[in-house]
């Protein structure tokens, strides 16, 4: 690609740069946008097949899922509804636990020297390069050892250790914008550490925090491959419900849930962009 | 007068750094006390050792006869501005300088009466719904200071406090803050580099060199009588000319020319010292006009022959290089007392025996 652009780039006048970049950034969005779009036009598709283009459209699908949704035949192992609860729950559970570790590990990181401060920070990003398939293996043999029945923990245990890298490093890049001396004169006033903590450090905190939140929320509510190996009948999330409704035979109302739950995380991207604006997000 | 802060051998070591050595320093009550030294010398950390933010390594620090070494910052009851001045942005004017109110929960009534005479004080009277961030620089300055006096401390820490505004703001904040100062009696330590900020604004500065104090004296001590060579080049311009004593109340320059001085000191025959003389003692006469015969008798008499190698006329003030045998001189005078003075010009400087400084060479250091 580059080899063959480079040379194209350097050859252009200002005007065709323009132009190129403006080609090369279509061709991205659209491969980007091209799994949603497909899903949506086959949600509307009036066909029994898979064939795409469908020859037909129509809302068959989403009456299909609208009856499934509201009463669930015996054929399936779970309702949606029930793995949509255990999503919403494993999600809010986690993005609950990955703040309240995420805000004093990223505090202790930034203001304080420990020895071990790299050995911590690699591990926390650990999560992110690890084979996710692996992940759910150990946690699988771990939480089979253990002598007690954790029931949903054993997902939001996952998922906090999945979504903490997100959530400490927003955290992390919101306190390194605030200087010691904002707590230092806090304290000069009159405040104790705690008072101070709460009244000048987490307000200031506020949009690393939350955008570090609803990180832990998407990558939990999105999580496939870790809840995979985990999960049992009574903790089934949407994902893998989706998934279980797509290995003996291509149900075409997955489609319709699948368009449910993109909008459902665009809502909360679109939320995420609200919150924190243009001081960007640290990924 | 009672000394209210005293600091009795305070060092403070950073791993294997001595920041601050041996500090001993008694704040009068009611004085504005400057430290000043240039980067590195530890006045931002014996500041913020008063603060309570350091702890010090050895040495206490006493108020009015009692331990303050380990009380916790919050407890000290101290007024602080920082050099960032960190106000708390999310919080507005009112909410700032009410702060150390609230934590001494002091009820809503007094708070904003005394939120509204502060705002007085610093002359920003119906500005305390403004959210900080639309604030101009030096109206910042201002709310700073006053959330450091809300509470009516004991005593008022300034951390470099104007560095961030510019020339002239900065120059019209140095008044205005040293007319609050003495105005409210209020015992004021403020930290800065800048000599000119701190003969505006201090009644005794310390000045501190490597972690120790170097000098501790009244504005004009230490630019009249400065202990050593770091004191006089680091307070105001100065001519510092490597000497030689040559017989009783006479040294030698490097040109070798023969200066009569009237100083008590006593130096011994062959020591290096220094002659201090501010660019304004000097008096300069072109010597075009002076008279053939005049301009013999008055080399000797502490005179010495030079060219004029640089000149900045700023037209209240002139300020003139004079490249003489030996050494250069920087000679500061008004434009019209030497009317044609231009760069070649031979001139003739006169170095008056009681403007004459002898103050030792400090240790490793270049002459000027």
């Amino acid at each position: 690609m580059t080899s063959l652009a480079l040379p194209l780039l350097r050859r252009a006048l200002p005007g065709q740069l323009t132009r190129l970049t403006g080609v090369l950034a279509t061709v991205v969005l659209i491969l980007a946008a091209m799994p949603i779009i497909t899903m949506i036009i086959m949600s509307f598709g009036a066909s029994d097949t898979l064939a795409f283009p469908p020859p037909s459209y129509g809302l068959q699908w989403y009456r299909a899922a609208w009856h499934t949704f509201m009463s669930p035949d015996a054929s399936d192992v779970l309702s949606m509804g029930q793995a949509l609860g255990t999503s919403l729950m494993v999600a809010l559970a986690t993005m609950l636990i990955a703040a309240a570790v995420a805000i004093p590990a990223a505090y202790a990181l930034n203001r304080f020297d420990f020895p071990g401060k790299g050995l911590v920070e690699q591990f926390i990003a650990l999560p992110m390069v690890y084979p996710l398939v692996m992940l759910g293996i150990s946690l699988l043999l771990v939480f089979n050892y253990l002598p007690l029945e954790l029931g949903i923990f054993r997902l939001v245990i996952a998922h906090v250790i999945l979504a903490l890298p997100f959530a400490v490093k927003n955290c992390s890049a919101s306190i390194a914008g605030i200087g010691p001396e904002f707590e230092e004169a806090a304290y000069l006033m009159g405040a104790r550490p705690l008072r101070a903590m709460f009244d000048v450090v987490l307000p200031l905190m506020r949009p690393g925090i939350l955008a570090g939140m609803l990180f832990a929320f998407i990558v939990s509510f999105n999580e496939f491959t870790v809840t995979f190996f985990l999960y049992d009948v009574d903790t089934m999330t949407l994902p893998v419900w989706l998934y279980s409704r797509t290995v003996s035979s291509l149900d075409p109302t997955v489609f319709s849930f699948a368009v449910f739950i993109v909008l459902i995380d665009f809502g909360l991207i679109w939320l995420l962009e609200k919150l924190v604006g243009d001081d960007g997000v640290a990924l | 007068m009672s000394n209210q802060l005293v600091i009795e051998n305070v060092s403070k070591q950073f791993g294997a750094v001595q920041v601050v050595k041996h500090v001993n320093l008694s704040i009068p009550e009611g004085k504005l006390v400057c430290f000043l030294g240039p980067s590195g010398c530890g006045k931002t950390t014996l500041l913020r050792m008063i603060a309570g933010l350091e702890t010090p390594t050895s040495g206490r620090l006493t108020m009015d006869g009692k331990d303050l070494t380990n009380v916790a910052a919050c407890e000290r009851d101290f007024g602080m501005v920082f050099q960032s001045l960190a106000l708390f942005p999310h919080m507005t004017v009112a909410g700032n300088i009410a702060y150390p109110l609230r934590l001494r929960k002091v009820n809503q009534q007094s708070q904003s009466k005394r939120v509204d005479e502060l705002l007085q004080l610093i002359q920003l009277p119906h500005m305390s719904n403004r959210p900080v961030a639309q604030l101009s620089g030096g109206q910042r300055q201002r709310v700073a200071i006053a959330r450091a006096l809300a509470s009516a401390p004991k005593l008022l820490l300034l951390d470099e406090p104007l560095s961030a505004l510019d020339a002239k703001l900065r120059e019209a904040m140095q008044v205005e803050i040293r007319l609050l100062q003495q105005r409210l009696g209020i015992t004021t330590i403020m930290v800065t580099h800048d000599q000119r900020e701190a003969m505006t604004m201090a009644d005794v500065i310390v000045v501190m060199e490597q972690g120790r104090i170097a000098q501790i004296g009244s504005p004009l001590e230490v630019y009249r009588d400065p202990v050593n060579e770091f004191v006089a080049d680091f307070i105001g311009l100065g001519n510092i000319l490597p000497a030689v004593p040559s017989g009783d109340q006479r040294v030698r320059l490097a040109g070798g020319q023969q200066i009569d001085i009237s100083s008590a000191r006593k130096i011994s025959d062959g020591q290096e010292i220094r002659l201090l003389i501010r660019p304004e003692d000097v008096c300069l006469k072109i010597s075009a006009a002076v008279g053939h015969d005049d301009l013999h008798s008055s080399i000797g008499n502490n005179s010495v022959p030079g060219q004029v190698s640089f000149i900045r006329d700023v037209g209240s003030s002139l300020e003139a290089t004079i490249n003489c045998s030996g050494f250069s001189l920087t000679v500061a005078t008004s434009p019209r007392e030497v009317p044609g003075l231009t760069i070649g010009t031979q001139v003739l400087a006169t170095l008056p025996p009681h403007a004459c400084k002898l103050i030792d060479a400090s240790p490793g250091r270049l002459a000027a």
